[in-house]
Order: C-alpha cells, then structure tokens, then sequence
C-alpha cells in the first residue's frame, strides 16, 4: 500500500521545463514513474496558475519539498516519515529543504552551472549526472557521526591542541602551491586552513568538506579533482588537489592550472608536512572530541555543538561520561546523541534563533523558505536561550552576537542548573581555545 | 433608574396607557395592546427558523449595563435579593398558567406581570397584588416596584428635544421578516416607527392626505433600530433626521435617501418628567455604536467586512474526490466554496493540486495529507486538509495569520464545531439550504482570525492579537474562573436545582406526560469565563467550540447582551460515537439540543436530549419555552451573586502579576509601585542576570539559590526560612499578628509533597506553606514563601501590604508576569483575568504577553507532537507521528526585550529578559502549565505549577 518504507528519503531529479527525470536517489525501492510524474506535475500546473508549491505534509510525519533551481532543474524530496529518528513536522521540512539546497550545490560543484542550465542533451547529462551520486548519496544517508556541517552551513571544525604551528604550515603550503586556498582536515574536520579558505561562502566550504571526506574515502593517496564553486565560481572550473599525510589527515589546495598533481605531491608536501608528524599525531588524537584536551568540559555535558556565527565554524561532540559506564540504559547512546543533537539545532533555529544564511541569501530565496520562518517572524521579542526536558535527556541552546549554543546534558542535571551548564561551557571554550 | 431605560427600550406594551394618556388617537394603533396582550409569546418567537434552529440576540444598552453594574455594586446583595426572590416566585406560577393552562384566564393577569419582568418588557401592571401603582405606568421595572416610587407618574411632564443615534440599514430590509406594512413605508420598515396619521384613523379629512403633520411616535415594531435604541419612546415626536427637519410629508424621501447602513441621528421631542432630569441627561447621550461583532453576529456586514480581507488569500473548499468523468461539468467538484474573493480565487484554480496530493500521497508515505504550504506572488498561503468519505475539506490561510504549527489545530477546531452542529461534514456541506448559514458559518472564521481588532468595540479592552486568541482558543478547554467557595457552592447548588428538571407545576410529570427532554447537563459562563460546570469534558468541549466560534464569549463581556437565546440541535462527539455504534438498539435515536440563554453577563448553555428517557423528538423542534424560561429564570436567580463575581473579578490578582514595564529602568519610580521600587534587587541583578549562579547576593537567591537546593534537597521551609527574622514555622495559631502564621494545613503539605516531582528541589517543600494560596485573597497570613518580608529595610506598613498580595514566585520580588494553567481531565484553564491584565498597562506589558500567547503555540505544539496520538484526531491516525526528539515534558525560552523608540544614542537601551516556559505533567493529573517570569530568579517551574494549580481547586 505505502510506496515509500518509513524513515527514508527519496530524491527526484527533473528538468524543469519538461519534466523528464534525471535521476531518483535514496529509498530501496524506486517510486513509480506515475507518481514522480504526478508529483512534478502539481508543482508545474501550480507554477501556470501562479502558485508556487513549496511543501506538503501527511500524517505520520511524511514529507514532500518541492524547489526548482535556475528554473532549469526540479528537485523534489520525498521523506517517509514515520520513524522516531526522523524528526517531525517542521523539523524533517527543514531538513529537507537543507537537503535540496546541498543537493543542487553538489550538482554545480561537479558538474559547473552552465551544463545544469542550458541542457543541449538530457540523455547526456543524466550520464554526467552519475558522477555526483556519491556525493549526494553522503548527503542523503547522513550517517556521518558529527559531521553536521550539511544542516548547519558551518564547516566542522577541529581545534587542534596547537594551533599556531598548523597554522603556518597551511599558510607556507598554499603559497608554494601558487595558491591562497588551503585546508588541513583531520578525521573529515577542518583543522587549519588558510584565511581565504574561510572566505568562501560557508555552504562551499561545506560541500568542499563533504568531497574531501568522500575523496579521503576512496582511499588514494592524493588526486586531482576539478571543481566548481557554486557561489565563486559556478562557471570555471577549479583544481582540488588532496595529499592524505596520515590516515585520517589530509591536506587540500584548491588552484589554477598549475602546479601539476605530481609537482604538488612530490616537491611541496614533504618538505611542509613531514616536520610536522608528531603535531598531526597530536591532532589525530583529539579524535571526535573536537577540542583539545586541555579544554575543561563540565563532566555533565553529553553533547554540544558550538557555532561562531562570524566565521561560520563550528565545533561538535559527543562524550561518553566518565561517571556513567557505556551501557547504561538512561543515557542515550552515541548515534542517537548526534540525532538529538542534530533535532534539537532545527528544533532550536526553526522556532527561535536566526539562521545565518537568512541574512545572505536573496529575497526569492527567501520566499521560498519562507514556511521555515513563519514562527521566528511572529515573535515580538528576541528569543537568547531555550532549553527542552524530555524522556531522554534535557537540551540547552543559547545564543550570543557572537555564538550559538547546543549542549544536551543527563535527566540527572537539575533543570535550573541548565543555563548556569551552558554559560560555563561556552566561556571554557572560548577562553581556553578563542574559538 | 438604571433599569427604567431598558424597560422602556424594549418595550412595546406601553401603548394601551401610555398612549392613552399623551395621544388618545393610540387606540387604533395595530401595535396597540390587544394585539400583545397576549404578552406569553416570547419575543424571540418570530425568530425560529424552518428546522427549529433560533438564533436570537437582542442587544441591551451599554450605559444602562454600566448603570446597573454600578447600582448593583452600591446596593449591596441585600435588595437584590429581595428583588429577585419575589421575582423567582412569580415566575412559577407564571409559567405554569402559561404553557399548561394557557386558556385560563383567571390566572393571565398575574402571568402577565411575570412575564413582563422575565422579559424585562415593561407591562402595564394593572393587577399587581399591592394595586396602590396600577397608575405608573413607564416605571413597572422591578426594580422600581419594589422601591415604591409613587407619583412619578404625576410629575410634571414637560417637552424636551433629545438626540438619539440609530443604526440603520436599508439593505435589510429585502431579507427582513417584518413585511413592507402598507402604510408605514420606510418609518416602520426601516427605523420601525409606527405612526398612524390622522387621516387613517377616521378623524381627518381623506383630503389632508399629505398634509404635513407632525411625526408622532404610535408604536414601535419589534427588533426594529428604533426600539433597539431603547431611546425611541411612544408619544415622542420625530423632528429630524440628520439634521433634516421631517414631517409626515418629506419622512418617505428623507429616509430612501439613505445609501447603506449607517449610524442616523434622529432629534426627537419627547415628554419628560421634570423629576427625571437626570435620567433624560443620560438618555440624550448618543448610544454607544453597536459593535461589528453584533452586527456580524445579526448576519450584517459580512459583504463588507469580506471585501475589507478580500486581498488576503484564504479560502475554505469543500470538494469531491469522486468525479464523475462522464459528465465533465465545470467545476463540479466544488461542493461548497468560501469567499469568492480574487485572492481567494487564484486557490481555487489550483484546487486541482489538492486533489491530486490528496490523492495520490496516502499511498506514498502510508498517510493521509494534513497540510501544504504555497507561495501566492508574496504570500505564503498554508493549506490543511480534512478527509472524509469521499470528500476533502481544504482551509486555506495566510502564513503569518496562522503558523504552521498551529494549523492542524485550527483546522481540527473547525472541523469538531461543524461535526456538532450538523453532525458530519458531509451533512453541513451537501445539504443545499446550508450554503447561507456556512457562509456565515465561515464569515465568522476569518474574522476572527485575520481581522480581530475589527469585530471588538473600540471601547473595550485592548484588542486580543491574533496569536492570543490563537493559543487560548486551540486549547482543549474553557477559561475558568475561580470563585470563592461560598459564591460557588451557591452557583452549583442553582445549577444543580435547574438540571433536576423539577420545574413544579409546570414539569412534565405533573401532567403525567412524558418528558421532552432529558438535561444531560449545563455550564455557566460570566462575562468571558466558565464559573461552572456540570457537563463532561468531551461535551462541554463542544458546547465551548460553538460558543468560540459564534464570539458568544466575548459578546457576554462587552456588557451589552440584553437578551441571548440559542436553540439548535447539536451532535455531541463523544455521544455521536455511542449512538453509533448502539445503533441496532431498540430504543429510538436520541437527538440533542443545545440551549444557550444568555442575560447581561450571565449565560448558560444547556444540553438536552431527546428520545431514550425523554420523548423522542420529530421533525425539527423549536425551542420549547418552558425550558428557555426555566434558563431565564435560574439566570435570574444568579444575578444577586453577580456582586460577588464581579468583587472577584475586581479583587487584587491572586497570584499577584508583575508588569513589564516595572523591571526596566527606563521607567522607574513614576510607573513602579513605590513600595517595590523602594527596595527592589532586580535592577542590581539586571547587570549581572547572565552570571547565571553567581550570586548577586540578593537574599531570595541565595536562600533558594543553586547551592542550597543541590546540598539538601530535602530542606523544608522552617530551615530556610529560620535564616531570617521571622520562622515561618514557628507560628501556630496567632493568625491576626501578620508573619507569623504560615498557614499550612497537614493535608495540603501531604499533598503537594506527593505530588512532588523527581525534579523538584528543596523549594517545592515550602509551597506546603502556601496552602491558602488561593483563597479569599484578602485573607491575611503570611506566604511563607514569601520571603522578601524577611527584608530589614521594608517598614511595617509595607510588609503589611506586601501580606495582602500571593505571589507564585519565590525570592524576594514578584517576578510573575503572566500564566495559564489548563486542566486537561476538566477541560478547562486558568489564566489571569482581562481585568488583572488590564491593570497592568504599559507599553512593554501588552507585547511581552503577546510575544507569551506565540511562544506558547510553539511550545504547545511541542508537547503535542511528541505525544502519542490521542485526541481529536485519534481514531484517524494510524500510527503516531514521528517527533525525533521523544516526549516533550518541559520547554523553554528566555526572551529579551528593548523598551521601543530608544531615542538615547549614548546609552545603549536597558534590557529586560524574561522566561516564557511550558510543562506538562501527566502525573497525578495531567496538567498543562505556561508561565512567563522575569529572569532575575532561578524558578523551578514545577512549583509554580503545583503551586498554582492548588489553588484550582474544585
């Protein structure tokens, strides 16, 4: 009876202008091409009479999110809702919406804005199209434990126990690499990278950080990966050359026609990396903490997820507490950590705190995710902090100028010591790290 | 005095004498007594529609009301109750002579007299027992007959020019029950003046047809403007129009040249009574413009307050998802559709859409379609869905109107009061003669929700903003007043003694017949808040859904009802279930009724069944009078409690509430309450609120501070509170000396201290203290929780008053600002009166509660997501709808605030933060609390909760 198993996504691909599928990504089983066809076709005829669709919801907490991109490419998200790890109502439309945004993103980034946009040969570019599916297919599983960079538009960020060194040799390396964008990754994490790096728009770093880690998967050593920059550059091609220095650390430079791969690899790495082992080892060792050891964490923080919202980073954890032993059956796991963590960040910035790129992106755009706001908007004053009790632990989101919040704690914490929690763990951080 | 007016505002009767006496030529009038000496037929009678459905609503005058609030307050109870003691009586044997023996007329005098006080229609009282007032004539008010005002009908009568402003509407009058009279033309028809000119009346020559002659007043028509007015008396003469002198000759072309409907001013000169001054001061005053609610309740104005939203997309569409391709008519799917606006136009072109969705997503993802969201040129529209059979209800709202997580309420509302008042869907909408009335039906709806402000009075309250009544109305529940014991004993006790049945002589059993209906119930409101209840939660969710939905509510408060009567049948959810599925039961189908009789500020909704134990009811059954009048009656009867409501009403808030605008320093020491201001820690603690713990020293924070809740949990008050001067445990019976009684009975400390959450802390062992919490306020004892009395620098007289007041809050200052409390078992909330509101004007105030109504929507919804599926829409939900985060139990969000147009460039503008925070408890009842309090104390939310909601006690 149901086409669609509960709890998972199906992505539709269409041309715009006439409907011919591209591709159907995610959900075991395939929706029927009548359905994929009715459901483009309400968004088209709406789109005659002036109407654009942007959503729907069923019982059970299905969803349907409609977007057209440049007027050339239908994205449609369908999510089966109906499982517990998928979050309800608003929550999965986010989400959604979220995904499509990156999904469109990821097609510019491999494929360049002008072959999405002028289709001279749709056969062809649905064998084009092949190459982006394990990038989408990243976005769409999100089984990657911490990396929430997708939803945030925050690259994940690492802060590694000495900063200033990898620093240094982020900047030396992109220089002798004839380039000014450089990063260090470490365990898919941003360490280190170069000032321009930062300037890229936030969802390019993003996507640039899910590629690495897709590339960093693969397993080669180093490669040479042309891209394109939705924002900076969707039209010219760019140069993304990775060099994995250790298992789990990987270096990247995005540049020009030169150097080639072999020059990179051979005469730039070494004599910038190898010094540099033991810092790495270092790094590595931080592990999916984020934060150096020598950061106190109160021994009551489950989770946090902190974001600057000025330089768009942000920095997440998950903590197995060392007074509760692994198994203990009040405290939620780890994976379900991050899927609360990650709830309660929509949860959070749907109903109250501002999202960044509200600010950015243009006004049709934000037409379009307009239903996300429609709560935020009605509020007459300014939302800093929210906290949630439920079954399974409490949440704490607070927001300043500058940061942004998140932390889950144990039932056992007092509610009325939530706020206190948070405070203390964002001054820790920001004074030991200045994050 | 007061009372006068209406009498003579509605009355009709006066005539026979009245007439008599200033214009002999009266007699032959058609509205003379002989045509309503038969005084038994109600009013409202004309009223009742085809299916027996009444919807009757009369209007009295807003000063009158005030005049009698005023009166009332003054009396004391005392005369009160004489007054309508003797009243009660009469109206038995009134209405026993009246339905049983109608024909007797030994007993029709004395029926007259009831009836005429029932209905507050001034009667010439002509067989009153005492017969020393047989000659008053325009003062048989109850309240006159009993003060024994003699001779005021001798006084010295002199002519006076008086203004009077009607409300006329000449598109009414296609539609109106009252036909074109022959003669009357336009005076009768539209302002509902009767005047007979003398040529009609045989005494003038046939030839002085048009003569002009002056314009006196001969009777009135019944729900006319003019006798609506209630300032428009027989005898008066009728000068001008708007300025425009009139006569018999020009009145016709005066009053065609009306366009629309619109307020008209008439300057009539009447015969005054020289010792009434006072009185005709009163009635010169212009009467107050009846407000659009009123109007759009009489079913006037609708085109014009539609066109005023016309550019706001929404629409309501009833449409069928069985189509019949063999004849593909145009737009033959539509089953009903609302409004035809051109917004609302460009939804129903993409109606195909809906259907489609519909349609197909049940089987994509496994369930039904419960809402969209579309983007209309700059608006964002959300659409909600309702299924049933074969058919698809579409309710289509602006976005920043309702949010989409309030939608689902919204429509569910909708859908649950249609369902009662046709019994399905499918009943409301294909039934071809039901198109006017959900036209109405759904005038009403987007009124209220897109233009609010526009149906209130301009004199009333601040208008409620759309979130407020947004989140107060979806609730499951009716806002509740509590009451003090006594007034509520009493109440009950009335209600109780109406619901027997046991209407004496005039019952069906003391004619040995079997009943019409069986009273399951009823519930009583004042002004806006339900004072009782004696109907289930399921039923009386319905009946408050109908009540919502028609303003019934607001209407009581705006002071202005002068007589309400709703008769309609119902279909009850939770008995529409039963009565289905014992359907191949032997007994008859049982039907319901809803009766709904409103006076002043009282009104009580009453529900009775027909078939079962009654007799069953045929056809469609009009309201049967006995019980409108036993309504009446107990009304009545309740009136002489109103002084005490209204002291209720008028008594300092309990708990008390802190405003807004006292925390920021911008407004200091003019608008604060010295008394606080004196001594208040929350401005030191402004500075430093985001320290989170560290103690400001201020003292509440530090008795109730982190550190001592976390190393003993357990401590009970006596040991906090010991810290001070006074030992709140210590006192035991010296209840007049003020700090030493802690009040605090056993039982409620066991109470509460079951009741404890694993939550709370060491605090919530003092609520035991505050058991006394919501009696009388007056009261004096202390809160023990109270423990800014503990203060040095506080003189005597200030503790003293600081006693009077409850506070919910712990700490040295009030922090409360605004709450809601629902009970969900009783279906009904608590929350501060608008009156407690009101007194707390400011600037900041009203936003902050507004910003608390919004927040709680979210919340709410929250709570409401996580839950297991129950509820409205329970039986259609196949499997609970996925929330990620688990059972919500608590929920909240600190708000900060600027004082608007900070003009200071130097200074950075002073901020307040407050928390607007959500629980819900499911053990030992289950219970929602919403709270908003200022930040400077750390508050356990759950106290609050147990705290107050020990005081709703019922």
């Amino acid at each position: 009876m149901m086409m669609l198993q509960h709890g998972s996504t199906q992505l539709l691909c269409l041309t715009a202008s006439s409907g011919v599928p591209l591709f159907t990504r995610g959900a075991s089983k395939q929706l029927p091409f009548s359905v994929i066809g009715s459901l483009n076709g309400v968004h088209m005829f709406g789109g005659g009479q002036g109407v654009v669709l942007s959503c729907c919801e069923t019982e059970g907490g299905g969803k349907v999110v409609w977007r057209v991109f440049q007027d050339s490419v239908m994205l449609i998200a369908v999510g089966g809702g109906g499982q517990c790890d998928v979050g309800g109502g608003k929550e999965e439309e986010v989400r959604l919406q979220r995904l499509l945004e990156n999904v469109w993103s990821c097609m510019v980034l491999v494929l360049g804005q002008d072959e999405l946009t002028n289709v001279r040969n749709v056969e062809r570019l649905k064998r084009d199209l092949r190459s982006c599916f394990s990038l989408i297919d990243q976005l769409l599983e999100e089984n990657q434990e911490g990396i929430l960079g997708n939803l945030t538009h925050c690259a994940d960020s690492l802060l590694p126990p000495n900063p200033t060194l990898l620093q240094e040799a982020v900047d030396g390396f992109a220089q002798a690499a004839d380039s000014e964008f450089s990063c260090l990754t470490v365990h898919g994490r941003i360490a280190a990278a170069t000032e321009k790096w930062w300037r890229l728009a936030p969802q390019e770093v993003v996507l640039l950080s899910a590629l690495i880690r897709s590339l960093s998967a693969s397993g080669s050593a180093s490669c040479d990966y042309p891209v394109f920059l939705p924002q900076g550059s969707p039209t010219v091609a760019h140069r993304l050359l990775r060099f994995q220095l250790l298992p789990g650390a990987d270096v990247c430079v995005l540049c020009g026609p030169t150097p080639s791969l072999h020059r990179a690899e051979s005469g730039v790495v070494g004599s910038f990396w190898t010094p540099l082992v033991e810092t790495l080892r270092d790094c590595l060792a931080v592990g999916e903490r984020c934060l150096p050891g020598s950061v106190p964490l109160r021994p009551d923080v489950l989770a946090l997820l902190l974001i600057n919202r000025e330089t768009r980073r942000s920095v997440s954890c998950v903590r197995t507490l060392a007074n509760h032993p692994p198994g203990d059956p009040s405290l939620p796991s780890k994976s379900r950590c991050w899927k609360l963590l990650k709830l309660f960040y929509i949860f959070s910035t749907t109903r109250y705190f501002t999202q960044e790129e509200t600010l950015c992106v243009s006004p049709e755009e934000r037409a379009q995710r307009g239903n996300t706001e429609d709560f935020v908007l009605g509020l007459s004053h300014q939302p800093l902090q929210c906290y949630l009790v439920t079954e399974e632990c409490k949440s704490y989101g607070l927001q300043t100028p500058q940061h942004q919040l998140f932390l889950l704690v144990p039932l056992s914490v007092p509610t009325f010591a939530l706020r206190t929690v948070a405070i203390q763990t964002l001054s820790d951080i920001v004074a030991a790290t200045g994050f | 005095m007061a009372r006068e007016c209406t009498e003579k505002s509605i009355s009709l009767g006066q005539t026979e004498e009245e007439g008599a006496e200033h214009d002999s030529d009266s007699t032959s009038s058609s509205f003379s007594g002989s045509e309503y000496s038969d005084d038994l037929e109600p009013e409202w009678l004309d009223h009742i529609q085809k299916n027996g459905e009444l919807f009757y609503l009369e209007l009295s005058e807003g000063e009158e009301e005030a005049a009698l609030a005023q009166a009332t307050a003054n009396q004391g109870g005392a005369t009160n109750h004489v007054r309508f003691s003797e009243k009660e009586a009469e109206i038995f044997t009134e209405q026993n002579k009246k339905h049983r023996c109608g024909s007797q007329t030994k007993g029709a005098p004395t029926l007259k007299k009831l009836a005429s006080i029932l209905r507050r229609k001034q009667r010439p009282s002509q067989h009153r027992a005492g017969g020393g007032k047989d000659g008053s004539k325009d003062a048989s008010t109850p309240a006159s007959i009993l003060k024994n005002q003699p001779g005021q009908s001798q006084g010295v009568r002199v002519r006076q020019l008086k203004e009077v402003c009607v409300y006329l509407n000449p598109k009414r009058l296609g539609g109106s029950s009252t036909p074109l009279s022959d003669g009357g033309g336009l005076l009768e028809a539209l302002l509902g003046v009767v005047h007979r000119p003398t040529w009609s009346r045989g005494q003038g020559d046939p030839a002085a047809v048009r003569q002009k002659e002056r314009l006196t007043v001969h009777g009135l028509i019944p729900n006319s403007p003019a006798i609506k007015c209630g300032q428009i008396l027989i005898g008066d003469v009728l000068v001008a129009v708007a300025d425009v002198d009139v006569t018999s000759e020009n009145i016709e072309r005066v009053l065609s040249c009306i366009p629309g409907p619109t307020q008209v001013r008439l300057t009539l000169e009447s015969v005054a009574q020289v010792d009434d001054s006072s009185a005709q001061a009163r009635k010169v005053k212009a009467a107050p413009p009846v407000s659009q609610l009123v109007r759009l309740l009489w079913g006037e104005d609708t085109v014009e307050l539609q066109m005023s939203i016309g550019h706001i997309p929404h629409i309501v569409l009833y449409l069928s998802l069985k189509l019949d391709s063999a004849s593909p008519q145009d737009e033959e799917e539509i089953l009903y559709q609302y409004p035809l606006s051109e917004a609302s136009s460009q939804l129903k072109g993409v109606r195909g859409i809906f259907l489609t969705l519909c349609d197909m997503l049940e089987n994509v993802t496994g369930g039904r379609i419960l809402s969209s969201s579309l983007l209309l040129g700059k608006h964002l529209v959300h659409v909600g869905y309702w299924k049933e059979s074969s058919n698809l209800l579409v309710i289509g709202l602006p976005a920043d109107i309702v949010p989409l997580l309030y939608l689902q309420t919204v429509v569910g509302d909708v859908v649950r009061t249609l369902k009662v008042m046709y019994g399905s869907l499918d009943s409301a909408f294909c039934t071809a003669d039901h198109a006017p009335r959900l036209d109405h039906f759904f005038c009403l709806f987007f009124q209220q929700l897109i233009q609010p402000s526009r149906l209130r009075d301009v004199s009333s309250s601040p208008t409620p903003k759309v979130s407020g009544t947004l989140f107060l109305d979806g609730l499951p529940a009716v806002r509740w007043l509590t009451l003090p014991p006594e007034i509520k004993m009493e109440v009950n006790s009335v209600l109780s003694d109406f619901e027997s049945s046991d209407f004496g002589e005039m019952s069906e059993d003391f004619l040995g017949l079997r009943r019409l209906y069986v009273i399951l119930g009823s519930c009583l409101f004042y002004k806006p808040y339900l004072i009782a209840n004696h109907l289930p939660k399921e039923d009386l969710l319905d009946v408050c859904l109908y009540c919502q939905h028609y303003c019934l509510l607001p209407l009581a408060s705006e002071q202005r009802v002068g007589q309400l009567v709703i008769w309609r049948e119902v279909f009850p959810q939770q008995r529409a279930q039963s009565n289905a599925s014992a359907l191949h039961c032997s007994q008859p189908q049982r039907r319901h009724f809803l009766l709904i009789v409103g006076l002043r500020h009282f009104m009580q909704c009453v529900l009775l069944e027909a078939g079962g134990c009654a007799a069953p009811a045929l056809g469609s059954q009009g309201p049967d009078c006995v019980y409108v009048d036993q309504v009446k009656a107990t009304l009545l009867q309740l009136e002489m409690l109103e002084a005490g409501i209204e002291e209720r009403l008028n008594a300092p808030p309990a708990p008390c509430l802190s405003c807004a605008d006292w925390f920021l320093p911008a407004t200091t020491a003019r608008d604060r309450l010295d008394s606080l201001a004196s001594s208040s820690p929350v401005f030191s603690k402004l500075a430093g609120a985001v320290k989170g713990s560290s103690s400001t020293g201020s003292r509440g924070r530090s008795l109730f501070g982190e550190k001592a809740r976390r190393s003993s949990p357990q401590r009970s008050l006596s040991d906090s509170g010991s810290e001070g001067q006074m030992d709140a445990g210590s006192g035991s019976g010296s209840s007049v000396a003020p700090g030493l009684s802690p009040h605090s009975t056993p039982e409620s400390g066991r109470k509460l201290g079951g009741r404890r959450d694993s939550l709370g802390s060491g605090g919530s062992d003092g609520s035991g203290g505050s058991g006394g919490l919501f009696k009388i306020p007056r009261m004096k004892h202390p809160n023990p929780f109270y423990l800014g009395t503990l203060k040095k620098t506080l003189t005597e007289k200030e503790t003293e008053e600081m006693y009077n007041t409850m506070k919910l809050t712990s700490g040295a200052e009030n922090t409360l600002f605004h709450y809601v409390l629902m009970e969900t078992v009783q279906g009904i909330f608590i929350a501060p009166t608008h009156r407690e509101v009101a007194q707390l004007s400011g600037s900041i105030h009203p936003q902050l509660i507004r910003n608390f109504h919004h927040c709680c929507l979210s919340i709410r919804a929250a709570f409401q997501q996580s839950l297991p599926a129950r509820g409205r829409r329970a039986a259609d939900r196949p499997q609970p709808g996925g929330w990620g985060l688990g059972p919500v139990k608590e929920h909240g969000v600190l708000f900060q605030c600027k004082p608007e147009n900070w003009t200071d460039q130097k200074k950075p503008a002073p901020t307040m933060t407050y928390w607007v925070i959500g629980r819900m408890l499911l053990e030992p009842v289950p219970q929602e609390f919403y709270v908003c309090f200022h930040d400077s104390v750390a508050e356990v939310p759950v106290e609050m909760a147990f705290r107050l909601s020990f005081g709703l006690a019922l």
